[in-house]
């Protein structure tokens, strides 16, 4: 370590200003911040900080994603693990590209799109439109906004979103079927068995559904059913996200609220017409529900600030993923629903904040 | 009473119960600056010879609170910079500084209350009374609508209640008898934590006589003790009077003064945090030298001195020398120096954490062993809400903070910043490391400059439309 640390300080000039490498400066912070925290102090009151940074606080949806990744390692074959270095050298070659040009560090938010983006995706997609969409998230749904924290929409589903409508057909045939052997294709299989390179065309559970076949609950529960790569799984995501909301980094409001609106409106209309609409325990676990949920929608950023907001924010993307499930030519709604929840986000802020404002006046 | 937001921090070096004496000193650095006061008016002369209670120099600003010489000794006034050097420090009998003389003539001028409260003024124990909402020192003579009394002190470290009321019980009780003295029908507020102790019980038995005194039971959350929380918490409205706060030992100097007329010369001050060998209370005298505590009690190389808490305290550089009038505590801190291996994916046993983000969530609270360090980068905000939800004023502060950010003021104004306590508990918690606490202040600081120009400008127009009105008059009068 102390070795690593010489080496270090003896580079830093090359990295400095009006050094022969001073353009790289944010990927020499960015990787030296890495390896050692910083020795800075508080310069004033409060003289203690609390220990989490940032970097702690994104390596927790990080951890959590883990179990979800391995099932996607598990499901579809070591291919995903192609699929999440593709994510992250692209997206962050984005994200480097800006930090020069602002002169600021690499900011940390990025290695959370970079691994949530390749688990939103079908499995089967192609390398090159992983590249290009994280790279299209990255820089449409971020950086034009100034970066992490200014973002108005979540750059892993606007990435998702443009290839879902620039290659409707390349995204819809690059679902896979999920490998049924015991041990997965974690043996060091590309593909699962039985998937060529040109993927055929599987259905999801929830294409399927419209035809009126409902797969089996515990299909869904365990995983081994077509679907994006880290979205199969129920349990493991539950997992997951329950590990997060623990942590304090998502907050459980709006899980509570996007999954019990939905809930019951999903349960009002298969009350209402059984035949026509699915039940609900199978339509809370089926495609992307519970994986925007638990780590697309909590994105601090992209989210209402406010605790009230939260509720109302959870209500609007539970609502309208069912309404777009059920009565729209989409078999998926949660990518719009998220997307269309973070540009209300805004004005729900700005509600509860002027009805906070007014009873803090009536405090005094 | 419900709360806001909160959280206690646990760190290493809590002050016991105990109180130490300090040895005598030969010299004594009395700053002529401290949170509150500026003491501009000198009262002596170079080389001067004052006895213990004499008045070394005023605050003009603040109703002439006077800065009492705390021992006898001799005037040197050139010798430090900011300070008020006494040397040949002795101890000898203090004497009232109200001549007799004088009392007739304020009497009639104020009244019986009046006499009370001017000797609390002359005698320093006026300076222990903080108005609620502002934190500043309250006009002696004017009437409020109700006292706030608080035993607690949940800043670490600082001064607890207990350790100062214990042996002085009687004190305490008789010295709130002459608050309520200075009162016509008023409440007083006493402030007692919501826990089942012996010693809050022995208290609450005490108390339970006064009439007037009420009983305030809150839990042992910072920063639930401020004065202005608790003033909106017990729903006392700014626009019908001030509010009075003092804490316990305020009373203590009030019935010092009004029961045997000595001047309030000695303050109990707590000695803590992780850089301190041993914590504990200690009782000394306002100018001590601060070299002095040090080598008793500080083991810690390279550590910080803090003046007051550990999260609103100041920072104490080289070139304070003594004590100063308002201090409540020196807490010390080892400043951070070595860079920490890929310390963001340690599991953080030992690493207590606002959000549940280290293993150590999984154990019991303990008190941890916090240095100054910043740990972690500055980054932008990415709204993780954690300075909302701890906030307990109120307020939104990562909001003001991006208000800010773009110079919008007003908005932050509107955002209410004026409600904003300085417990520093967003700044503690934010992981985006901002500095949010100094923001808020310095925003407070610009808003009350800009209120005052805009004020001064209508004055100003208002003095020029009168002379306007003037000459015109004069030149009808002159048709």
């Amino acid at each position: 370590m102390k070795q690593l640390l010489k080496i270090i300080e003896a580079i830093r000039p090359t990295f400095d200003e009006g050094g022969k490498l001073g353009i790289l400066k944010p990927v020499f912070g960015a990787l030296e911040h890495f390896f050692f925290a910083p020795s800075d102090t508080t310069i004033g009151a409060p003289h203690i900080r609390d220990p989490l940074d940032l970097k702690r606080f994104m390596s927790m949806v990080i951890i959590s994603v883990v179990p979800c990744a391995f099932a996607a390692f598990y499901f579809f074959g070591w291919r995903f693990l192609a699929m999440v270095i593709v994510s992250y050298a692209s997206g962050l070659a984005v994200e480097a590209l800006f930090a020069m040009v602002r002169k600021e560090g690499i900011n940390e938010g990025f290695f959370v799109t970079g691994i949530l983006f390749p688990l939103i995706l079908p499995p089967g997609t192609p390398l090159w439109m992983v590249g290009l969409g994280v790279a299209f998230g990255v820089f449409i749904g971020k950086e034009l906004f100034g970066g992490t924290g200014r973002n108005v929409f979540n750059p892993a589903l606007v990435g998702r979103c443009f290839l879902a409508l620039a290659y409707p057909k390349a995204m819809s045939a690059s679902y896979m079927k999920p490998s049924h052997d015991l041990l997965g294709c974690l043996l060091f299989k590309w593909l699962p068995p039985g998937t060529g390179v040109d993927a055929v065309t599987v259905a999801t559970p929830l294409s399927v559904a419209k035809g009126g076949e409902y797969c089996s609950l515990s299909h869904l529960l365990f995983g081994s059913v077509s679907g994006s790569a880290g979205e199969t799984s129920a349990i493991l995501i539950i997992l997951g996200g329950v590990f997060l909301l623990l942590t304090r980094v998502a907050n459980w409001r709006t899980v509570v609220s996007i999954l019990g609106s939905f809930l019951l409106l999903a349960g009002i209309l298969h009350h209402g017409q059984p035949e026509r609409f699915g039940p609900i325990m199978w339509h809370l676990c089926a495609g992307g529900l519970l994986f925007g949920t638990f780590f697309m929608a909590t994105d601090p950023v992209t989210g209402p600030t406010t605790n009230s907001g939260k509720w109302l924010y959870g209500i609007i993307i539970g609502s309208v993923t069912v309404l777009i499930r059920n009565f729209t030519g989409y078999v998926e709604g949660v990518t719009f629903a998220i997307l269309l929840g973070n540009i209300t986000a805004p004005i729900l802020d700005e509600i509860v904040f002027k009805v906070r404002l007014r009873r803090l006046a009536s405090e005094e | 009473m419900k709360f806001r937001g909160g959280h206690n921090i646990l760190l290493q070096g809590r002050p016991e119960g105990m109180i130490k004496l300090m040895p005598e000193p030969e010299v004594l650095y009395l700053p002529l600056r401290s949170r509150r006061f500026s003491f501009g008016e000198l009262c002596v002369e170079e080389g001067q010879q004052v006895n213990g209670g004499d008045v070394l120099a005023r605050d003009l600003d603040n109703y002439s609170v006077p800065l009492l010489a705390p021992r006898a000794g001799r005037v040197r006034l050139t010798e430090r910079e900011g300070h008020i050097v006494l040397e040949d420090v002795a101890r000898l009998a203090e004497h009232a500084e109200i001549d007799d003389e004088d009392l007739p003539h304020i009497a009639q001028e104020m009244g019986a209350s009046g006499i009370k409260r001017y000797r609390l003024l002359t005698l320093g124990a006026w300076q222990f009374f903080y108005d609620a909402y502002s934190g500043s020192l309250p006009d002696p003579l004017g009437r409020p609508q109700a006292i706030i009394v608080s035993t607690l002190s949940l800043e670490p470290f600082l001064a607890r209640g207990d350790a100062q009321l214990h042996n002085r019980l009687l004190n305490f009780t008789r010295g709130l008898e002459q608050l309520q003295s200075l009162l016509e029908y008023q409440p007083i507020y006493l402030v007692m934590p919501d826990i089942k102790s012996e010693f809050a019980n022995l208290i609450r038995n005490h108390i339970r006589g006064y009439a007037s005194v009420k009983m305030v039971s809150i839990p042992l959350t910072y920063p639930y003790d401020d004065f202005s929380i608790l003033a909106r918490r017990l729903g006392l409205k700014r626009s019908e009077g001030p509010v009075w706060s003092v804490r316990t030992e305020g009373v203590l100097a009030v019935d010092r003064a009004l029961t045997l007329s000595k001047p309030c010369l000695v303050r109990i001050i707590s000695i803590g945090g992780t850089g301190v060998n041993y914590s504990t209370h200690i009782s000394v005298m306002p100018g001590y030298p601060i070299q002095r505590i040090r080598d008793k009690y500080i083991f810690e190389p390279v550590s910080r001195i803090i003046n007051g808490g550990i999260l609103t305290g100041e920072r104490l550089g080289p070139e304070a020398l003594g004590l100063d009038t308002e201090c409540r505590g020196l807490t010390v801190l080892p400043e951070l120096q070595d860079r920490e291996f890929l310390g963001f994916i340690r599991p953080g046993w030992d690493r207590s954490c606002y959000a549940a983000c280290y293993l150590s969530s999984l154990r019991d609270k303990f008190r941890e062993r916090l240095s100054t360090g910043l740990h972690g980068e500055g980054r932008p905000c990415v709204s993780c809400n954690f300075c909302e939800d701890v906030c307990p004023a109120g307020i939104t502060p990562h909001l003001i903070h991006k208000y800010l950010y773009r110079d919008l003021i007003e908005e932050a104004e509107q955002a209410r910043v004026d409600l904003c306590i300085e417990c520093g508990l967003c700044s503690y918690v934010c992981p985006s490391k901002i500095d949010l606490r100094s923001q808020i202040i310095d925003s407070k600081v610009l808003i009350a400059k800009e209120k005052e120009e805009i004020r001064k400008e209508q004055l100003r127009q208002e003095e020029l439309r009168k002379q306007e009105e003037a000459r015109k008059q004069a030149e009808e009068n002159s048709k």
